[in-house]
């Protein structure tokens, strides 16, 4: 088993493979405000990857696979910061209240 | 949104003007650079917004451009097809402007014009197979921009997961990887219909090995994989340019225009202390108090004068932020009319008062439509003139004293002065004699008259009824004057002369029917005092001799619709109107002052003959009268 949730807390262990999209899906569908946990994570499929693309989970966790830790997450929340950068923007800027 | 779209409207200025230099020097260094950084921050900021058709136009002209880098100078071509995307952001920005959004088919023409920006590159030749993806995607990412190395683009198939791919482990294999951007290919729809299997991704990574290296990487998927190597480019130079940031302030207009006006009522009670001084110096034992108060008021004036001359300074704006807007509105008004003009402007760096710089836009539209529509000729004309087929409008600007001379010239069919008369008389604006009795210059100086309106059909650009006269008015509110000359077959040549800054007036208040008025002194002669018996009737008028002129003369008062008392007083303001010397009778003179003239807004903007109001020592508001627009 490599997705465990509890606490509002979706953790992913292992190597999560490409069928562990579904479930990861499943997950955040019913429980939208969960975060990911990614620090015991070793390997994320882009299929996962997607997930966490299309849901925006809040990913917490730093995990110790370089590729992921310094290339695959940064991208991930650079995608958000620049989102969150641009809601901010819109704000600032009275395009919302 | 506001804060953006002023800067975006710099952005497209300066792209504007780069591409200007760029169309006539094509490997001109510092213009590409401009030019780049213009489009780069352009698109930086609609990344803030939600504004993705744009971005995606800026992308692909900013890719062009980057081509053009490459070969070291930009093809006329690209240039135009550049100037193309400005026209259309710059419609967009105002349509942002405006409603707010975009406007509805902004996506498909968006796309439209991002293809053609693409094929213009070339880059749909290069080898992306999947072209409709990947045309419709950005093709760097941003954030590799200023890095070095290969790119590689790689937009994996929607049934990669099933085809046992996995793209983000591919790219963590890649050699030499420096930097990785994960992207959607398209909007995720409603979450709840999320399909997990449906790969949707767009990778971007950068790598530092060699292009082959890269190439054997990715050969089980190079049909999904656009690889191409990107020059280092070099950071655009920050330090300087955030130097001088830092150094400027953006001010709400307003605040500077309250410290304008402030500045103007200091002024005005610096001009009280004079006469107080006066009057101490006239108490007994006041003698000395009375010269330290006018000690002190010199060292008040000097201060005022200065504080009012660096006021002025702040609300001094160049002139380019307007020139700017002219190019496109040119194309535009040039393309409707079927004829090919260019505008050249120079000068835009002039500095003037704020006032003329929001004043002057309107004028200078009207300026240049009817150079485009009545001065140029159509092509076929200008071919069998032998001129070639495009046109050249010059808009300049350039300094005298403290003038500025703006000048609006066009190699068009010029004014025909016989036509001019013809028309005048025909419309009944002068008598045939009079016409005739005129010099040239003086016959196409009538276009400025109400009424007159030289083109003899309606066109849709120029329109009717909106003539030259339209123009001078402006030119007066701004303190300032047009004049016109022309040669037939050769162009015209509109000149506005308009005050630098907000100028001081000299203000003569008169009495006149128990009232006072302000008289702007620069249309002032002089004034001379005569006894009654020495004013002449003339016809239904009266006139007077001054030396060896007949003068006629008017009653101020009748003209204002105040009680006649004039007759048995003497004192004549003789001033300008137009070309004619004119005596105004008028009770009495007040006083000499410099005042700042405001022109009148609101209700009585459009009062006639009044020039706009001032405050007068005592601190009343004193109505300022435009002498000769009272007569005519």
């Amino acid at each position: 088993m490599t997705i465990a949730f509890a606490d509002g807390i979706i953790r992913l262990e292992g190597p999560c493979r490409v069928e562990e999209a579904e479930t990861l899906t499943l997950l955040l569908q019913s429980n939208g405000e969960a975060a990911v946990d990614v620090s015991a994570c070793n390997q994320m499929h882009s299929a996962v990857v997607q997930v966490l693309l299309a849901f925006q989970p809040d990913v917490i966790g730093t995990p110790a696979d370089a590729f992921m830790r310094d290339h695959l997450l940064p991208a991930l929340a650079d995608r958000r910061r620049r989102e969150q950068a641009g809601a901010l923007g819109r704000r600032a800027y009275g395009m919302e209240e | 949104m506001a804060q953006f779209l002023t800067e975006a409207g710099e952005q497209i200025v300066v792209a504007e003007r780069s591409l200007a230099v760029l169309a006539r020097k094509g490997d001109d260094e510092s213009a590409f650079d401009a030019c780049f950084r213009a489009f780069h921050t352009l698109k930086g900021s609609t990344g803030l917004f939600d504004l993705v058709p744009m971005e995606r136009v800026l992308h692909a002209a900013e890719d062009l451009l980057g081509g053009g880098r490459r070969a070291g100078t930009t093809g006329l071509a690209n240039v135009g097809a550049l100037l193309e995307t400005i026209d259309l952001v710059a419609g967009w920005l105002d349509a942002l402007r405006q409603t707010g959004r975009l406007p509805d088919d902004a996506d498909r023409v968006g796309a439209v014009e991002s293809r053609r920006l693409k094929t213009l590159a070339g880059n749909s030749d290069d080898g992306g197979p999947g072209g409709a993806t990947l045309d419709d995607t950005l093709r760097i990412a941003p954030e590799f921009d200023g890095r070095g190395g290969v790119s590689i683009r790689y937009v994996p198939a929607p049934d990669s997961y099933f085809m046992g791919d996995d793209p983000v482990a591919l790219m963590a294999s890649l050699p030499g990887l420096q930097a990785l951007k994960v992207a959607v290919r398209e909007p995720f729809g409603p979450l709840e219909d999320y399909d997990p299997y449906a790969c949707n991704l767009v990778l971007d990574a950068l790598s530092s090995a060699g292009r082959a290296e890269v190439e054997a990487a990715l050969r089980l998927t190079a049909d999904q994989v656009e690889i191409r190597e990107i020059a280092r480019v070099a950071a655009p130079e920050r330090t300087e340019g955030d130097a001088t940031a830092r150094r400027t302030l953006r001010v709400d207009a307003e605040r500077v225009d309250r410290l304008a006006d402030l500045a103007d009522e200091l002024v005005i009670v610096k001009n009280t202390m004079a006469e107080l001084a006066g009057l101490v110096e006239d108490l007994p034992g006041g003698q000395t108090p009375g010269q330290t108060l006018r000690a002190r008021q010199a060292e008040l004036e000097r201060l005022v004068n200065d504080l009012h001359a660096a006021v002025g300074k702040v609300r001094l704006l160049p002139l380019g932020g307007v020139f700017a807007r002219f190019p496109r509105l040119v194309r535009e008004i040039a393309r409707s009319l079927g004829k090919t003009v260019t505008l050249e402007i120079e000068g835009g760096d002039i500095e003037v008062d704020k006032t003329i710089v929001d004043g002057i836009f309107e004028p200078l539209l009207h300026l240049l439509r009817n150079a485009v529509d009545h001065g140029v000729e159509s092509p076929a004309r200008r071919r069998q003139a032998g001129k070639p087929e495009i046109a050249v409008l010059r808009l300049t600007a350039s300094i005298a004293g403290d003038q500025v001379v703006i000048t609006v010239e066009d190699d068009g069919a010029g004014i025909d002065p016989a036509r001019i008369r013809e028309l005048a008389v025909a419309r009944g604006l002068t008598t045939r004699e009079a016409a005739e009795a005129m010099d040239d210059q003086a016959a196409i100086a009538m276009i400025f008259i109400p009424g007159f309106s030289s083109a003899d059909g309606v066109s849709a650009v120029s329109g009717r009824g909106v003539g030259m006269d339209v123009v001078q008015d402006s030119a007066r509110q701004l303190g300032g004057k047009v004049s016109v000359t022309s040669r037939k077959g050769h162009g015209s040549s509109m000149r506005m002369m308009l005050p630098v800054t907000r100028i001081l007036t000299q203000v003569m208040s008169v009495i006149c029917g128990g009232e006072r008025f302000g008289l702007a002194l620069d249309n002032v002669v002089e004034t001379v005092r005569i006894r009654p018996d020495q004013i002449i009737p003339v016809r239904s008028g009266k006139a007077f001799r001054l030396r060896d002129q007949v003068i006629p003369v008017v009653e101020l008062a009748g003209l204002l619709g105040a009680a006649d008392t004039t007759a048995a007083a003497g004192v004549i303001v003789i001033a300008w109107v137009q070309t004619e010397l004119v005596g105004f009778s008028v009770d009495r003179i007040a006083d000499r002052m410099t005042a700042a003239v405001r022109p009148m807004n609101g209700l009585l903007a459009g009062a006639p003959g009044v020039l706009g109001t001032c405050l007068s020592s005592d601190g009343s508001v004193l109505m300022v009268l435009d002498l000769p627009e009272l007569v005519l």
